[in-house]
């Protein structure tokens, strides 16, 4: 029989550093600015988002260092976006390798994810030190922030799994993802603050902490900001429905890699 | 001995798709209509051998009976619908050349991510990298990006990754003579020079080759094997099948 190498077979590794090296160094090629790109995205979002949410529609006004607060936002979601819109369209990029060589496919997802990581490290680099200009006092609670992000990323992973999968047969399935962030954006406290949707209805504004990104997103103010962020751990009440974030990473990350590694074998055929 | 590879009863079918069924809003109207989307097409029906350890085998058969399938099942890339595939050492697959090259890398970076696909850790590259620059005859072009490189050059550099590279079990799909005169001469040599050394599978529509190279050749003909054995004998089978 073919040998199935381990998870983290040490080959698989170098091949996870050799794609992830190829794709981080042709993302930016040809453009004068580079890398930079990296870093700009973001930042040039955030600055729409500012100009139009905090200063005209001054969204904010009663939260410490909106700014940070609201650059914290965009640099998750890109992150979310962009982790779970490359690792979709994994497979079918990549459909000339799979079908002429042999090896784990999870690793061409995950490779085309991690540029989003380290996109992300960079950008949150940006954030601390944005923080720090604007006035927010370093604590010990900057320390348990990567764990929210690796959060963050076992839910794009979980979801880049499952839907990758399906989209090596139905390839409409990386379109639908694409207008579905759009709706996802607005679902999640980026923009404005959660406050503003408790002040209209409590209720609503619990829904809206359920989701896996709002979660983080606060998660990661709260540490790094400001300490009277609203979190889904203290704003709702339940034990069970503060854990419903966490057990839909959990669903997701699970189910998308059985399913995952159950349609894999079929991948070279179908793509 | 142990055979290098031990093929038994191996059977393989593809789902086609009928029209277009490559999309959700197709998949959900078939479902909700009945029907199937797809006809099944039977690529492979029972094929069994094996391959002795230093043996050089042609595989040989006309377009569409089923050798690519074949090499593509050997290299674990498909799964069989059932029958086993045993494989006794490290196997490296050329069903293609250059796989994984990208012309915006330089000579240097497309050999260590075409080794790395193939299951080469860096070290081994390391190892054989001098060997396959030199083989290719691209010293002085391994800084540059593939893209500069003549179509020639880049098939110099893909041959040479296969042959130089190191494996138990080389397996190769109509890959042989690339290159100009002086080039494909030296690959022929080297070819000679692996018989008896290196256990090979080679997909070829070069009887000549067949001829040339191999100690044994099998031929597949609709999805089953109909003559397997002497080189010359099977190269008279396969021209056979036009008449």
């Amino acid at each position: 029989m073919v040998k199935i190498p381990r998870v983290w077979d040490r080959k698989n590794m170098i091949l996870l550093k050799e794609l992830t090296k190829t794709d981080f160094k042709l993302r930016y090629q040809g453009s004068v600015l580079g890398y930079l790109w990296a870093i700009l995205r973001p930042l040039l979002m955030f600055a729409i988002l500012y100009v139009v949410f905090s200063q005209i529609l001054k969204f904010g006004d009663d939260i410490p260092h909106y700014p940070v607060y609201l650059l914290t936002g965009t640099v998750l979601w890109s992150f979310f976006s962009e982790c779970t819109g490359q690792g979709i369209q994994a497979m079918v990029m990549r459909g000339d390798l799979i079908r002429k060589v042999s090896f784990p496919k999870y690793i061409v997802v995950v490779s085309s994810t991690l540029t989003a990581v380290i996109n992300l490290c960079i950008n949150i680099l940006v954030v601390v030190i944005f923080a720090l200009i604007s006035g927010v006092s370093p604590s010990l609670s900057w320390l348990i922030v990567p764990m929210f992000i690796v959060e963050l990323y076992a839910l794009s992973l979980g979801i880049s799994f499952l839907l990758g999968a399906i989209n090596v047969k139905y390839r409409d399935v990386a379109s639908i993802w694409e207008v579905l962030t759009q709706a996802l954006f607005y679902t999640a406290p980026i923009i404005y603050p959660i406050s503003m949707a408790a002040a209209m209805s409590p209720t609503a504004a619990k829904i809206l902490l359920l989701n896996p990104i709002s979660q983080v997103i606060q998660d990661v103010r709260y540490n790094l900001i400001t300490k009277e962020t609203v979190t889904t751990w203290n704003y709702i009440d339940n034990i069970w429905w503060k854990a419903v974030p966490i057990i839909i990473i959990v669903v997701l990350l699970v189910v998308g890699a059985l399913y995952f590694r159950k349609k894999s074998k079929y991948f070279a055929e179908e793509v | 001995m142990k055979s290098a590879i031990k093929v038994t009863g191996l059977h393989k079918s593809f789902n086609l798709p009928n029209e277009k069924a490559a999309g959700l809003k197709q998949a959900i109207f078939n479902y909700l209509k009945g029907i199937k989307g797809y006809k099944k097409q039977k690529v492979l029906k029972g094929i069994s051998f094996e391959i002795q350890p230093g043996e050089f085998v042609g595989i040989i058969g006309r377009n569409g009976s089923g050798k690519s399938t074949l090499l593509k099942l050997l290299a674990g890339i498909y799964v069989p619908d059932s029958g086993k595939v045993e494989i006794d050492g490290t196997l490296v697959p050329f069903i293609e050349l250059g796989v994984g090259f990208n012309p915006e890398l330089t000579g240097r970076e497309n050999i260590y991510l075409n080794g790395a696909l193939l299951g080469f850790s860096n070290k081994e590259m390391d190892a054989m990298y001098d060997e396959i620059v030199k083989f290719a005859e691209l010293e002085d072009f391994m800084g540059q990006k593939l893209k500069n490189y003549s179509s020639g050059m880049q098939v110099r550099l893909a041959f040479s990754i296969a042959i130089r590279a190191k494996g138990d079990i080389l397996i190769l799909d109509e890959v042989l003579a690339v290159g100009d005169a002086e080039f494909q001469q030296k690959c022929n040599d080297y070819f000679a020079s692996l018989h008896g050394n290196q256990t090979v599978v080679l997909v070829t529509h070069s009887m000549e080759n067949v001829r040339k190279f191999c100690d044994r050749a099998i031929l597949i003909e609709q999805g089953k094997i109909v003559k397997e054995g002497d080189p010359d004998e099977v190269a008279d089978a396969y021209l056979k099948l036009w008449d």
